[in-house]
């Protein structure tokens, strides 16, 4: 198929409209209609994902392009494509998506709003994904800001309206600062195209030398706080230390459904794009900055582990182990050697399926209890069998076990990183495995409380997870399992293109 | 005689328009001012009439008629403008619950009478008619501001505005006086291109000798320009007037008056340094004062967000996002550059469709809620979702997020600031999009955030076609934005 990007893209939009047409009492039709908007977009992309030409990407080319002109006056282009740095996050996006929309069938308010807002959302973490354009890229940056502030602001828990207006500033400070940056390098090159910045970049002829006074700011050269501009605008997003404060308000006050999305995808985009819009683009500051940037991951890595250890709010917990595992793309990248990103590129993913899986354990004990209270449970493991099962598979994924996909990641991470040209790296590495033994306290720690101990009385009536709640978590936790003993299934895919990209910032290292 | 004649023709737009004025003012006598609202939709007529002889003046060939009044294709954007803002006010009058039916005849007489003004302040290089375009505009704008008689806060409203209009105009005038004194000569391309000694003398020979006295009349011209832009520190007259003055009143003053005095300033900067023959010593002197209007942006923008942020009431929040939005337009043009003022012109295009329709979901909220306060909102969206939703369109245009119109005007300015040497404003503007967000968004938040309020919608049908209409103007522009962009191209001859 020759659109099939915009295909996957759209059709959640065409949804979005054929729902917005829909009366708000035809409750089962909406419903209907998003999982077919949600259900399509996951063929396709599961299509493409096996049609994919690995070897496509190791020059750094694009699959299944398309590209023509939008907005003439300033050049700007719709041109998409994809690599195998972004198909596997195309696809766990339109697999989460998916799943959301059944996980989110016990949501009772506005559910014509609900699922149009949902739908919306997906155009914009695709058109982040599969543009190539940077002034696409920005515009989709933008337009998922407002559907999940009305998710979480709408739908969410009691200090919705904080969290809520707090994820909107944060995002949107950053992404200001971003659209400076773009600006500027839009001045110099003459062009939004990423790939023809990159390989400007890579020729050394991007330094904003056509910019008024070679493009200083604040005392700084271009590429220097064009660089931060851009990182700043990204770690937010991942959320790195210590720009992750919003997360844990965010996650905790969101609705489970949208809190699976949230650190199943959205973190995803902040490492995505410092990938294909930031680091290939400036690789001279990012080569400068790498080894401070492993110490921020680095430093994330422990420090989110640590302050997960400390909290009482099962929900909240989980969210700040999001902070730990993502700091693994940035110590991964960071080290500048293929093992080490390829482990980033893959943490993205295997977090991607094992934290939002964990939130939807959360869910499933906090649509009973209505509480997520660490110390109010006990015992679970007698009245619901299947959900202590799920939860420990799902627990032994996020903290690493062999066989799970987050093993695999980590170790590639820690070894990359340990082979780094940068031996200061090696340091990083011993420090980061402190966070590896916190997350395991933490979680075992968890399942004790939650599942063994003697059964709390209030709790000996509590159904156990039922087929909806299995069928939405299962998928995730499967995934887990099979890419942690068969991780060449995604590795082959992404491993050219990440080779290209190193070999890229390596040249601009030497 | 035949240059007369060609100049009455030139200045056919103008005529219509001061006819139209006065047919509403006769119309009016004869019905004993019953039935206003026939009067309204004259007035609407007209204004078709006058948009359609404006719509195919454009890229005519620019000529000066009368010694004086330019009639070129950047006054003629100006003027579209205009037309269209005021045909928009006219149908908020007609639509407004809270006014009278009868006895308003001369509301669009004063508004007509304030659009003669605006079409003779933009498109002038002759200091002496565009001071009396703007005197013309201020006193509709003044009696305009005070129609709600009997209520205090209108009253206020009109004598705050009377007494520091007054004050401005008479601070621009003895400006021009001395810029005469000076120079020799009111026109401003004169004084901008006359090297000699012989008379006039222009601004050459005081620029070689003595700067002080021209730079004291160019701030003084400045400050008229700033007072009708609401610049700060010209602005204290606004959210008070704004707050008081009839809401449709108050869409024109932000929307219509607004744009005239960004008009005016265009064409004074550009008359003054852009144009052919522009002596050196004038260039030199016009980067000062482009530097100085960079200064005054960025205190406007960041002033007029701060303030804002600490308003409950919705009309004096959006008057003060119109303080920092003309902040924003001022980056464009500090750079004095044409790219710099076709991106002002662009947002003021941008301007145009997110505060009608702002000020328009304004007017609703008044007579559906009986109040301006945020507070008040609570829960409305529910009740009213097609006219919240496009409301939240207007405040994410405002806050200059894609895919609006409000952020691809933002990013013409920005693109205009960081080529031009201002990127430290451009820092500073961007920095203040993220301020102003909190405070749009408190009235996306008080709309949808809280349970369905209690009370019921109001139905308006038209007026509610007339705000969607905005509203998917506000998106579509935002995705296909070059249409505008090459309308602006091509009306920005300098």
């Amino acid at each position: 198929m020759e659109n099939i990007l915009s295909l996957i893209t759209f059709i959640p939009l065409v949804g979005m409209m054929v729902i917005i047409c829909l009366p708000k009492q035809a409750i089962g039709l909406i419903k209907g209609v998003s999982l077919v908007a949600t259900g399509i977009p996951l063929v396709l992309a599961t299509q493409l994902y096996f049609a994919y030409d690995p070897a496509h990407g190791a020059d750094g080319s694009y699959w299944a392009e398309e590209q023509f002109a939008w907005i003439k006056m300033i050049n700007a282009n719709y041109h998409v494509g994809v690599d195998g740095i972004s198909l596997p996050l195309v696809w766990l996006t339109s697999l989460l998506l998916f799943l959301g929309v059944p996980a989110s069938f016990g949501i009772k308010k506005s559910q014509k709003a609900y699922y149009a807002l949902l739908l919306l959302l997906e155009v914009g973490i695709f058109g982040v994904f599969i543009s190539l354009d940077y002034f696409l890229f920005y515009v989709f940056w933008e337009i998922m800001l407002l559907p999940m502030y009305f998710l979480i602001g709408i739908w969410g828990g009691p200090r919705r309206e904080y969290a809520a207006i707090k994820f909107f500033l944060y995002t949107l400070a950053g992404s200001v600062l971003m659209l400076i940056a773009i600006i500027a390098l839009r001045l110099d090159s003459g062009t939004f195209s990423i790939p023809l910045l990159v390989e400007m970049a890579s020729n050394g002829t991007l330094t904003g030398a056509s910019l008024p006074g070679g493009g200083e700011l604040l005392g700084m050269s271009f590429s220097t706080w064009a660089f931060w501009f851009l990182f700043v605008g990204f770690a937010i997003k991942i959320p790195v230390f210590p720009f992750h404060t919003w997360l844990p308000d965010a996650h905790v006050q969101a609705p489970t459904p949208i809190s699976v999305i949230l650190a199943g995808i959205l973190l995803k985009l902040g490492g995505y794009g410092l990938m294909r819009a930031c680091f290939p683009i400036l690789p001279g500051a990012f080569v400068e900055n790498a080894y401070f940037l492993g110490i921020l991951g680095a430093f994330s890595i422990v420090y989110g582990s640590f302050v997960a250890l400390g909290q009482t709010d099962f929900k909240r917990m989980v969210a700040y182990s999001s902070v730990s595992h993502m700091g693994y793309v940035l110590l991964g990248t960071g080290a500048l050697t293929v093992w080490g990103t390829d482990g980033a590129a893959m943490q993205m993913f295997a977090h991607g399926t094992s934290s939002a899986a964990m939130f939807m354990v959360v869910g499933v004990i906090y649509d009973r209890a209505h509480h997520r209270d660490l110390n109010g449970f006990g015992g679970l493991s007698q009245p619901m069998p299947v959900y202590w099962g799920l939860t420990t598979f799902c627990f032994f994924a996020a903290l690493g076990l062999p066989t799970m996909s987050g093993f695999i990641a980590e170790a590639l991470t820690l070894v990359g990183a340990f082979q780094s040209s940068d031996t200061r790296f090696q340091a990083l590495v011993l420090f980061s495995v402190i966070g590896i033994v916190i997350t395991a306290a933490f979680l075992l720690w968890a399942i004790q409380r939650v599942f063994l101990g003697p059964l709390n009385e209030k709790y000996k009536d509590y159904p156990d997870m039922n087929f909806r709640e299995i069928f939405c978590m299962a998928p995730l936790l499967f995934l887990c399992l099979l890419l942690g003993v068969f991780p060449h299934l995604i590795l082959d895919k992404m491993e050219p293109s990440i080779t290209h990209l190193v070999n890229l910032l390596q040249s601009a290292a030497n | 005689m035949d240059i007369y004649l060609d100049g009455m023709k030139a200045i056919a737009p103008e005529l219509v328009l001061t006819a139209l004025a006065l047919v509403t003012l006769v119309a009016d006598l004869l019905m004993r001012g019953r039935n206003s609202r026939f009067i309204g939709y004259i007035t609407l007529a007209g204004l078709a009439v006058v948009g359609m002889m404006l719509a195919m003046r454009v890229g005519a060939e620019p000529q000066t008629v009368f010694g004086m009044v330019e009639v070129d294709s950047f006054g003629t954007f100006f003027k579209l403008f205009t037309v269209a803002s005021v045909a928009v006010v006219t149908v908020f009058v007609l639509s407004d619950r809270s006014e009278r039916k009868d006895g308003i005849g001369e509301y669009y007489f004063l508004l007509l009478g304030a659009a003669i003004g605006i079409f003779f302040m933009v498109s002038t290089n002759h200091l002496l008619l565009l001071m009396l375009g703007l005197e013309l505009l201020s006193l509709a704008s003044y009696s305009l501001a005070g129609f709600h008689k009997g209520e205090r806060k209108s009253a206020e409203a009109a004598m705050k505005y009377v007494v520091f209009g007054g004050l401005s105009a008479g601070v621009m005038l003895y400006g021009i006086s001395l810029l005469y004194g000076l120079t020799g000569t009111l026109e401003l391309d004169v004084m901008a291109t006359q090297a000699g000694n012989a008379m006039p003398f222009g601004l050459v020979p005081q620029l070689d000798h003595n700067v002080i006295p021209v730079a004291i009349a160019m701030v003084m011209v400045l400050a008229g320009f700033a007072y009708k832009m609401s610049v700060v520190p010209f602005h204290f007259w606004t959210p008070d007037v704004y707050e008081g003055a009839p809401t449709p009143v108050t869409t024109f003053l932000a929307v219509a008056s607004k744009a005239a005095g960004v008009a005016a300033l265009l064409r004074f900067l550009g008359a003054l340094f852009m144009t052919e023959g522009v002596q050196p010593v004038v260039e030199w002197y016009g980067d000062r004062i482009g530097m100085l209007l960079a200064i005054l942006a960025a205190v406007t923008m960041t002033l007029g967000n701060l303030s804002a942020l600490r308003q409950s009431s919705l009309k004096r929040m959006l008057a003060y996002s119109s303080i920092a939005h003309a902040g924003y337009i001022l980056i464009g043009v500090a750079t004095l550059e044409p790219d710099g003022f076709s991106a002002a012109m662009y947002y003021m295009a941008a301007y145009y469709f997110m505060n009608l329709g702002a000020f328009g979901v304004l007017l609703y909220f008044e007579s559906a809620v009986g109040s301006d306060r945020i507070e008040d909102l609570k829960g409305f969206g529910w009740k009213a979702p097609l006219i919240s939703i496009t409301m939240v369109a207007f405040l994410v245009s405002l806050t200059g997020l894609p895919p609006t119109v409000g952020f691809y005007g933002k990013y013409l300015l920005f693109k205009a600031g960081i080529d031009h040497g201002l990127s430290w404003l451009v820092f500073v503007a961007a920095i203040n999009s993220v301020v102003s967000l909190f405070y749009y968004f408190s009235v996306a938040k008080a709309l949808f955030l809280s349970e369905p309020a209690q009370r019921p919608a109001l139905s308006q049908p038209l007026f509610a076609a007339l705000l969607t209409g905005l509203g998917l103007l506000t998106i579509w522009f935002g995705l296909m934005p070059g249409s505008i962009e090459e309308f602006v191209q091509r009306c920005l001859l300098l």
